[in-house]
């Protein structure tokens, strides 16, 4: 027997069991196979089980043992996580790529039965047994090329694991092929950089199949290649077939594009482009790649146990849906296929009550001095980990309008169990940011970790109440978010009994102030009494030089809870839901507002800033002139936005449905979720989209519209240093009444 | 998003606008004075979400009674100033 180190880079079922990809230590792409037999369960529906009997098991047992697959089939008890104990027929399927076409047959010729474990991705069951993920340094025992044994060498929740020299081969279109046809297409890797033309195809395709020949990479990096090279490369290839797959015997999977409704927003995803025996990732179809890059997706693959192909395409509730999964398998939990579990009924009240999410404060509106911004720290997830809020945890008892219904604690919950080390990992990862120096070279993977880490945490809490979630419950999520208010009012209250005024409460943070308080050190006392009164770790962001909090825009008397600018004392400027952090703002009009704020940040204290004023406004005349006189690129004009249905479905012919029709003209037909850029043009129709062939005569832009626009930009700067609101360190109690004097808008 | 029961702004708001008869009816000068009293209780609709209450329009009420409180003891407060300055310095 072999025995052989490496670096796991893929699994996937193949024709006898699994394929294993492993780069070992030499260097060398070793493609193994593996026996791996897996099992799902299935159980009468319940009430059917009186007297022990389970008629529709036995027929299904006949029925199973009619198929032509090799199965093995067993009586067993497993445990449902909120029925708990089950009497179940175990499944185990010999080859685990018959368990999908099986379980279809099967499921439609007994419906009425509760199935488990039935459609999990094979890299989590991998994972769950062996304690092997992708990208996972381990030891393999060999005969031949068959895998008899595998161990694991490092753990997920390793800071810095040692990770596997790969080649990566960049492919790219040589030009957005949303906004013109590519006439070539360019590849990169170690340096270089070529570019080959469409035509004449046969020199393409033999110079492209060199090229994988000799780099052989292990990630192939494209641009649109989900979307439209990849697909437009296997349609040029049909004769003569490139080497796309590293796998001979395996064949590129598809996906279809898709668009979804998440979290308020309309999401569409691309057509997916998945290879064999190396990865596809496409950074135009990969979720968050801007924000955490390779770097975050091949972390996410470690944490979660998908595939590096999948995690990259996936969103992180689908990460830590994964996660969950693990876990039960390992608990011998089973994992349903269809969730099963109902609300229960709760009275009115209870349900006033309990359908309530986080709190919101409304701020005080103006500008303040020496604030402290405090965060609890991973607020929800530390909630669910701390107090063991879980599905199968909330008991249904008597309803308390504080913290909800009861939880029990004798046992650990599924999702605090599978939430504790990833909330141990994120502490560690932020403790070493704040220490490492700046040129430390692991600061950037340790960025994107926490990054990823961010999302697994944000969707764990959302999952718990989603009804499809299958280990989802709504009164955990309700737990969870009274739990939340109750600790951010004790938080509150700690601050209050301190002598701090409380300026505003958002969910997990609390913003506040007191006459000398200036230093970080001066906050810590508040600090610690918080953290004695909650039992949550809390964290001082920063303190900020000064800080505004503006008024709505439809009116200047009512605060809103997320609109705000700030200096923190290091320099570093804060800013939320004003035009700068808008994804439709004009470059144009972001950069002025950056520009301001650059120059107020240079102060040291607000009312020098309050000096620099005159600086602020001649910058804002001089960009209006440019804007005037025509000098700027129209480019830093465009409007961004999502489309948000389908173009029959608008009412009202808005800006961006206007421009997705004169799109739509050119047979650019746009999916909702999918991006619209146009200009504002004067004139009928008012709009012009920017990616319709055609110069665009930069007399027609709608000059006015973009003063309007730019002005408004820069009032919202303004008006927090012009307006008499301006609140300047009195004693705390008359502090409290000038909320009521809310600003003077110039509107 | 899939709500079971309207947020409390959503509360506030639809109450606001079961008003918008009566505001019509009044004179100019005492629609404005009506929009304050909304705002000021608009300043409190955490505390009022919070509050849960069945009723949201009695929380409402009160919270517009706080910021009108607020008011007296300001004003209160400033007359008391100005009695007890030495005349001539006012």
């Amino acid at each position: 027997m072999a025995e052989l180190t490496g670096w796991l880079l893929d699994i996937y079922t193949g024709e006898e069991g699994l394929t294993i990809w492993l780069l070992d230590e030499a260097g060398e792409r070793r493609c193994l196979h593996q026996a791996f037999p897996v099992s799902f369960y299935v159980a009468s529906p319940a009430g059917q089980l009186a007297g022990g009997r389970a008629p529709d098991l036995r027929a299904a047992w006949r029925w199973l043992a009619s198929q032509k697959e090799q199965i093995h089939l067993t009586r067993a008890e497993r445990r449902d996580l909120f029925a708990g104990s089950l009497p179940v027929l175990s499944i185990e399927v010999q080859r685990p790529g018959d368990l999908p076409g099986l379980f279809r047959r099967f499921s439609s010729a007994f419906p009425n039965l509760t199935f488990y474990d039935a459609d999990l991705p094979i890299s989590l069951r991998y994972a769950a047994v062996f304690g092997v993920f992708a990208l996972c340094h381990c030891r393999v025992e060999l005969q031949g090329n068959q895998v008899k044994a595998i161990t694991a060498l490092d753990s997920p929740w390793d800071l810095d694991p040692e990770y596997p020299p790969l080649r990566v081969l960049g492919l790219e279109p040589d030009c957005n092929p949303a906004h013109a046809e590519p006439k070539g297409v360019i590849f990169s890797y170690s340096g270089y950089r070529y570019r080959l033309p469409f035509e004449p195809v046969r020199g393409l395709l033999a110079n492209l199949n060199a090229v994988l020949r000799m780099v052989d990479p292990d990630l192939i990096l494209t641009n649109w290649g989900d979307t439209w090279l990849l697909p437009k490369l296997l349609e040029l290839s049909k004769d003569n077939p490139l080497l796309l797959n590293r796998d001979p015997a395996a064949t590129i999977t598809r996906k279809a594009q898709r668009t979804y409704y998440a979290y308020g927003q309309v999401i569409y995803r691309g057509a997916q482009m998945h290879l064999a025996g190396r990865w596809h990732i496409d950074t135009c179809n990969a979720v968050m790649y801007h924000d955490y890059g390779l770097d975050g997706i091949f972390e996410l693959a470690r944490v979660t146990g998908l595939p590096v192909q999948t995690v990259a395409r996936v969103s992180p509730g689908t990460g830590i849906s994964s996660m969950q999964i693990v876990t039960a398998l390992r608990q011998g939990i089973l994992v349903p296929w269809h969730k099963q579990q109902a609300e229960a009924s709760k009275s009115l009240l209870d349900l006033v009550h309990a359908d309530m999410g986080g709190m919101v404060y409304q701020p005080t509106i103006g500008l303040h001095e020496n604030v402290a911004e405090v965060d609890f720290v991973s607020m929800y997830p530390s909630i669910m980990a701390h107090f063991n809020i879980s599905p199968e945890t909330v008991l249904l008892g008597e309803y308390n309008p504080r913290t909800g219904l009861p939880i029990t604690r004798s046992e650990p919950g599924l999702v605090p169990e599978t939430l504790q080390p990833l909330l141990e990992k994120r502490i560690a990862i932020k403790s070493q940011l704040l220490v490492l120096p700046k040129w430390d070279p692991r600061r950037k993977r340790y960025k994107a970790a926490a990054s990823a880490h961010k999302w697994l945490l944000v969707t764990c809490f959302g999952y718990l109440g989603y009804k499809n979630a299958r280990f989802g419950r709504i009164e955990s999520h309700e737990a969870v978010t009274a739990y939340g208010r109750e600790i951010l009012l004790r938080a509150k209250e700690a601050a209050e009994d301190l002598g701090f005024e409380v300026l505003h409460l958002y969910v997990d943070g609390m913003w506040i102030k007191k006459p000398g308080s200036v230093t970080v050190a001066d906050f810590q006392p508040l600090l610690d009494e918080i953290v004695t009164r909650t039992g949550l770790p809390i964290g001082l962001d920063g303190v900020y030089r000064w800080v505004a909090f503006l008024p709505s825009r439809m009116d200047a008397r009512i605060p809103v809870a997320n609109r705000y600018f700030g200096v923190f004392q290091s320099g570093e400027i804060k800013v939320r839901g004003i035009e700068l952090r808008r994804h439709d703002t004009p470059d144009f009009i972001k950069e002025l507002q950056q520009q301001m704020l650059d120059i107020l940040a240079r102060a040291p204290d607000a009312e020098q800033a309050r000096g620099l004023l005159p600086q602020v406004q001649a910058l804002v005349r001089r960009r209006l002139a440019d804007l005037k006189r025509g000098r700027v690129p129209p480019e830093k004009l465009i409007v961004r936005q999502t489309l948000s249905r389908e173009l029959d479905a608008y009412r009202s012919p808005s800006p961006t449905a206007v421009a997705a029709r004169q799109l739509a003209e050119y047979n650019k037909d746009l999916r909702p979720g999918q991006v619209v850029r146009f200009v504002y043009t004067l004139g009928k129709p008012g709009v012009r989209a920017w990616d319709i062939p055609g110069e665009l005569d930069a007399r027609t832009i709608d000059v006015s519209r973009y003063s309007t626009l730019l002005e408004r930009a820069a009032e919202t700067i303004l008006q927090a240093f012009l307006s008499k609101g301006i609140e300047t360190g009195l004693p705390l109690l008359s502090n409290l009444f000038c909320s009521n004097k809310a600003p003077v808008l110039q509107e | 998003m899939g709500r079971t029961l309207p947020s409390i702004t959503q509360e506030f708001l639809q109450e606001q606008a079961s008003f918008a008869r009566f505001r019509r009816a009044l004179r100019r000068s005492d629609q404005i004075a009506l929009d304050d009293l909304f705002a000021s209780a608009h300043k409190h609709i955490a505390a009022a979400g919070y509050a849960a209450h069945a009723l949201p329009f009695e929380t409402f009420l009160l919270a517009m009674l706080l910021e009108e409180h607020k008011q007296v003891i300001l004003l209160r407060q400033q007359m008391d100033e100005k009695l007890r300055l030495p005349p001539g310095n006012g």
